[in-house]
C-alpha cells in the first residue's frame, strides 16, 4: 500500500466514524440540527462505503444504489446549506440558487451516460466549491458570534468546509490537466484528510477537548463571579449573572430566583414570553425547576404549544435551562435563549448547568451577607436600646437624687427638730423635681405613643408666630438670644401642645448645643399654602455621616460628648413624628463648626 | 462640691451644712478650679458642661492638690469612672442621705 492509499484509506475510515457518531447523537436527540448534520455525514459515508465495496469485491456496480449514492453527494452542498440555514439566517436567494444547482446536477448525471460533458462537470464543481466557500464563510461568522466550545467547533467546521471544497474543486479540475494528475491527486487526498481531521474536531471532539476549551470561558465567568456578592443588591447581581452568562453562552439569559412563601420563581427582567412570576404551570422553566434537570429545548414553540406564537412574536426559538440549587436548597433558574437553534445543544447544556451551579453559589454568598447584615442590624438595634435606657435611666435618677436627698433631710428634721418651722425651700424642690421626673416619663411616652400614631389629638387654627413668641420668652437659655422674625400671622390648623414642643424642643436644642452670648434665630413664614419655620442657630454644627440618622430614635451625633449632653436623644424623634402626622417635613442643613438649621414645612391645612 | 444640677447643689449643701459642714459650690469644672482652696473633699458630678469630670481631676491632680475626691454620678459605671479619675470614693445617684454624710465623713481630711 502507497502512502497516499493510506492516506485515502484513513480519510475514509474517519468520514464513516464521524457518521456513525452523528447518526448515534442523532437517534439520540432527534433535532432538525443533528438530522441535517447526520444526513450530511451519510452522504458522504454512503459513497465511501458503496465505492470500498464495490472495488474490493469487484462487484459490478448496481445502477439504482450508484445513482442514488451520486445522488446523495451532489446533495451534499445542499445539505450543508440547510445545516448552515439551522443556526443562521440563509437569504430565500442562496436557498433557491443551491436548490436550482442541485437540480442541475442531478439532471446532468442521470441524463448522461458515464461521465458528464467537461463544460457540464465544470459547471458543476464550481457550483459545488462556491457553495461550499458560502457555508464556510457563514461557520466562521456563526463562530464569531459564539464563545466557549461552540466557536472552536465552528471554527473546526468552517476549516473542513473548506478543505472538503478545495478537495472538490482540484478533484473536478484533475481530468482538465492530465498532466499534473499525480501531483494533484496527492493533493487532493492530503486536503481530504485534512477535511475529514476538521470535521472529526468540529462535529464529535472528544470530552477532553470540549473541556479544554469550556476552561477559558468558565474561568472568565468565574472572575467576575467572585466579586458578585458584594454588589449592592440582589437585582444587581441577577442582572450581572445573566449578563454573565448570555456572553459566556453567546445568547441571552434570565434568572427567575425562587420564593418559598408564594412557590413562585420571580423574574427580575424575563424576556417577553415569560411573566414576572411563574407558579406551579406548564411553563417550560418551571418544568425544569420542578424536576430539578437541566432542559434543553431546540423549538420553545413546539415544546410549549400554547405559546407557540408568543415564543415566535419574540423571536425566542431555542431554551437552555438549569436549576440554581445548593444541595437541596432550590434558589431559582437560569433560562438562556437564543433566536436561533444552537448547533451543539448538548455542550452548551453543560455550560448552562455550569453556569447554574456558578450562579447558586454566589446567590447563597450573597445571602449570607445579607443574614450577617441582619444580625449585624439586629445587634445594631439591641444596643441602641440598651444605650437608650442607660441614658432614660440617667436622666430620671438626677431628679431622683434630689427627691430622696431632700426628702430623708426633710423627714430627720422633722423628727429631730418637731417644733422648727417647715422648710419650704426643701419642699418647694421637692415639687419642682417632681415635677421634672414627670416631664421625663411624658417624654418617654410620647416617644411610645408616637410609635403607635396616637400622640397627635384635635387640631384646631393656631398662629405659628404667636406660639413661636411664646416659647422665645421663655426663660432658661441662658444668654443665648432667641430671635424672632415674622411679617405677619401664618395660621395653620395644627394640635396647638404639639406644634409648641416641636418649635420649643428645637430652640432648646439650638440652645443646648451652642455656645453663651450666641443668637438662636427663628423665621416663621408662609409660602403657597404652607407655613416654614427655620430655627439657626452657631452651635457645633453635626457632622455629615450623622444628617441622615439624627432623627432616627436614641440617635445622637458622634460629636455629641455624652458626658456633656446628657439626654434622651428623643427630642428630634417626636418632633418628626408630630410634623409627619401633621402632614409636614423636618430636615436638616448643617455646618460643622458654623452651626444648624432646622427646617419645617407644615401644610396650613385648610383654614381661611 | 460640682455639679450642675441646681437642685442637687442646693439639697447637699443643706444636708451637709447641717452637719457642721461648710460647702463651696460650682457649676462646672472650670469654675471648681478657679474655686478650690485646699478643701478637705471634692465631691464631684462627671457629666458637666464646659469642664467635665475628667478633665477638672487631671487639671487638679497636675496643680498639685491632695484633697480627696468622690465621684457622685447617675450613670451606671459610677465605680470605673471614679477608677478612671483615681478617685477616693464613689456614690452612685441617686444615694441615700445617710450614704452621702458617711463618705464625706470617711473620706474627708481632718483639720489639722
Amino acid at each position: 500500500m502507497t502512502a497516499l492509499e493510506l492516506v485515502s484509506q484513513l480519510t475514509e475510515a474517519i468520514y464513516v466514524v464521524i457518521f456513525l457518531i452523528v447518526a448515534w447523537a442523532a437517534l439520540r436527540r432527534r433535532t432538525r440540527t443533528s438530522l441535517d448534520i447526520a444526513l450530511f455525514f451519510g452522504a458522504i459515508a454512503s459513497f465511501i462505503v458503496e465505492s470500498r465495496v464495490v472495488t474490493t469485491f469487484g462487484l459490478q456496480q448496481i445502477e439504482f444504489i450508484s445513482d442514488v449514492v451520486t445522488i446523495l453527494v451532489i446533495a451534499m452542498p445542499y445539505l450543508l446549506l440547510r445545516l448552515v440555514d439551522d443556526f443562521s439566517t440563509v437569504p430565500l436567494i442562496a436557498n433557491r440558487l443551491a436548490e436550482a444547482g442541485l437540480l442541475f446536477s442531478a439532471i446532468a448525471f442521470l441524463a448522461s451516460v458515464g461521465q458528464p460533458p467537461t463544460p457540464i462537470v465544470l459547471v458543476i464543481v464550481v457550483y459545488f466549491a462556491a457553495l461550499a466557500t458560502y457555508c464556510a464563510v457563514k461557520f466562521i461568522r456563526a463562530a464569531r458570534r459564539s464563545s466557549g466550545v461552540t466557536r472552536r467547533r465552528l471554527d473546526a467546521i468552517a476549516a473542513g468546509t473548506l478543505l472538503l471544497g478545495l478537495t472538490i474543486l482540484i478533484a473536478g479540475l484533475m481530468p482538465l490537466v492530465p498532466a499534473a494528475a499525480g501531483a494533484l491527486d496527492g493533493l487532493v487526498q492530503v486536503l481530504a484528510l485534512g477535511s475529514a481531521i476538521a470535521y472529526v474536531v468540529g462535529f464529535a471532539p472528544p470530552p477532553i477537548l470540549r473541556r479544554a476549551w469550556q476552561e477559558p470561558e468558565l474561568r472568565a465567568f468565574l472572575r467576575r463571579a467572585a466579586s458578585l456578592p458584594r454588589l449592592p443588591d440582589t437585582p444587581s447581581i441577577i442582572r450581572a449573572l445573566q449578563d454573565g452568562a448570555g456572553s459566556t453562552l453567546g445568547a441571552r439569559a434570565t434568572i427567575g430566583l425562587y420564593d418559598r412563601e408564594t412557590n413562585k420563581l420571580r423574574f427580575h427582567d424575563p424576556h417577553g414570553v415569560l411573566p414576572n412570576e411563574i407558579g406551579p404551570s406548564d411553563y417550560l422553566v418551571w418544568r425544569a425547576f420542578e424536576t430539578q434537570r437541566p432542559r434543553y429545548y431546540a423549538d420553545a414553540a413546539r415544546a410549549h404549544p400554547a405559546l407557540a406564537s408568543s415564543y415566535r412574536e419574540q423571536g425566542v426559538r431555542s431554551l437552555l435551562i438549569a436549576p440554581i440549587s445548593a444541595g437541596d436548597e432550590r434558589l431559582g433558574a437560569l433560562e438562556a435563549y437564543t433566536d436561533h437553534e444552537p448547533v451543539f445543544s448538548q455542550d452548551d447544556l453543560d455550560l448552562v448547568r455550569l453556569l447554574a451551579d456558578q450562579a447558586a453559589v454566589i446567590l447563597e454568598s450573597r445571602s449570607l451577607i445579607d443574614e450577617a447584615a441582619r444580625v449585624r442590624a439586629h445587634e445594631e438595634a439591641a444596643r441602641l436600646k440598651e444605650d437608650f435606657i442607660s441614658a432614660a435611666a440617667h436622666d430620671l435618677k438626677t431628679p431622683l437624687t434630689t427627691l430622696v436627698a431632700q426628702a430623708q433631710f426633710l423627714e430627720r428634721r422633722a423628727v429631730t427638730e418637731p417644733s422648727a418651722p417647715a422648710d419650704l425651700t426643701g419642699i418647694r424642690r421637692i415639687v419642682l423635681e417632681a415635677r421634672r421626673l414627670s416631664a421625663l416619663v411624658v417624654e418617654l411616652l410620647d416617644a411610645s405613643r408616637l410609635e403607635q400614631g396616637k400622640l397627635v389629638g384635635e387640631r384646631e387654627p393656631v398662629d405659628l408666630v404667636e406660639l413661636a413668641r411664646d416659647v422665645a420668652r421663655r426663660d432658661g437659655y441662658q444668654g443665648r438670644r432667641i430671635t424672632l422674625s415674622a411679617e405677619a400671622p401664618v395660621v395653620g390648623s395644627y394640635d396647638p401642645r404639639r406644634i409648641g414642643q416641636v418649635l420649643e424642643n428645637l430652640v432648646e436644642n439650638a440652645v443646648k448645643y451652642s455656645p453663651e452670648d450666641s443668637e438662636v434665630r427663628v423665621a416663621i413664614t408662609e409660602r403657597d399654602g404652607q407655613a416654614l419655620i427655620d430655627v439657626t442657630d452657631q452651635g457645633i454644627g453635626i457632622p455629615a455621616s450623622d444628617l441622615p440618622q439624627i432623627f432616627e430614635r436614641f440617635h445622637r451625633a458622634a460629636n455629641v460628648d455624652d458626658r456633656r449632653f446628657a439626654g434622651m436623644g428623643l427630642g428630634l424623634f417626636i418632633c418628626k413624628g408630630i410634623v409627619e402626622q401633621h402632614g409636614g417635613r423636618i430636615w436638616v442643613e448643617s455646618r460643622m463648626g458654623a452651626g444648624s438649621t432646622f427646617h419645617v414645612v407644615l401644610p396650613l391645612g385648610g383654614v381661611a | 462640691m460640682v455639679d450642675d444640677d441646681p437642685s442637687i447643689v442646693a439639697v447637699i449643701t443643706d444636708i451637709l451644712s447641717a452637719e457642721g459642714h461648710e460647702v463651696v459650690s460650682a457649676e462646672n469644672g472650670q469654675e471648681a478650679l478657679a474655686k478650690v482652696n485646699g478643701e478637705a473633699l471634692v465631691l464631684l458630678d462627671m457629666r458637666m458642661p464646659v469642664l467635665d469630670g475628667w478633665e477638672f481631676a487631671r487639671r487638679f491632680r497636675a496643680s498639685g492638690k491632695r484633697s480627696p475626691i468622690v465621684v457622685m454620678t447617675a450613670a451606671e459605671n459610677a465605680s470605673r469612672w471614679a477608677d478612671e479619675i483615681g478617685a477616693d470614693g464613689y456614690l452612685a445617684k441617686p444615694f441615700e442621705m445617710d450614704a452621702l454624710i458617711a463618705a464625706v465623713e470617711r473620706h474627708a481630711t481632718r483639720p489639722h
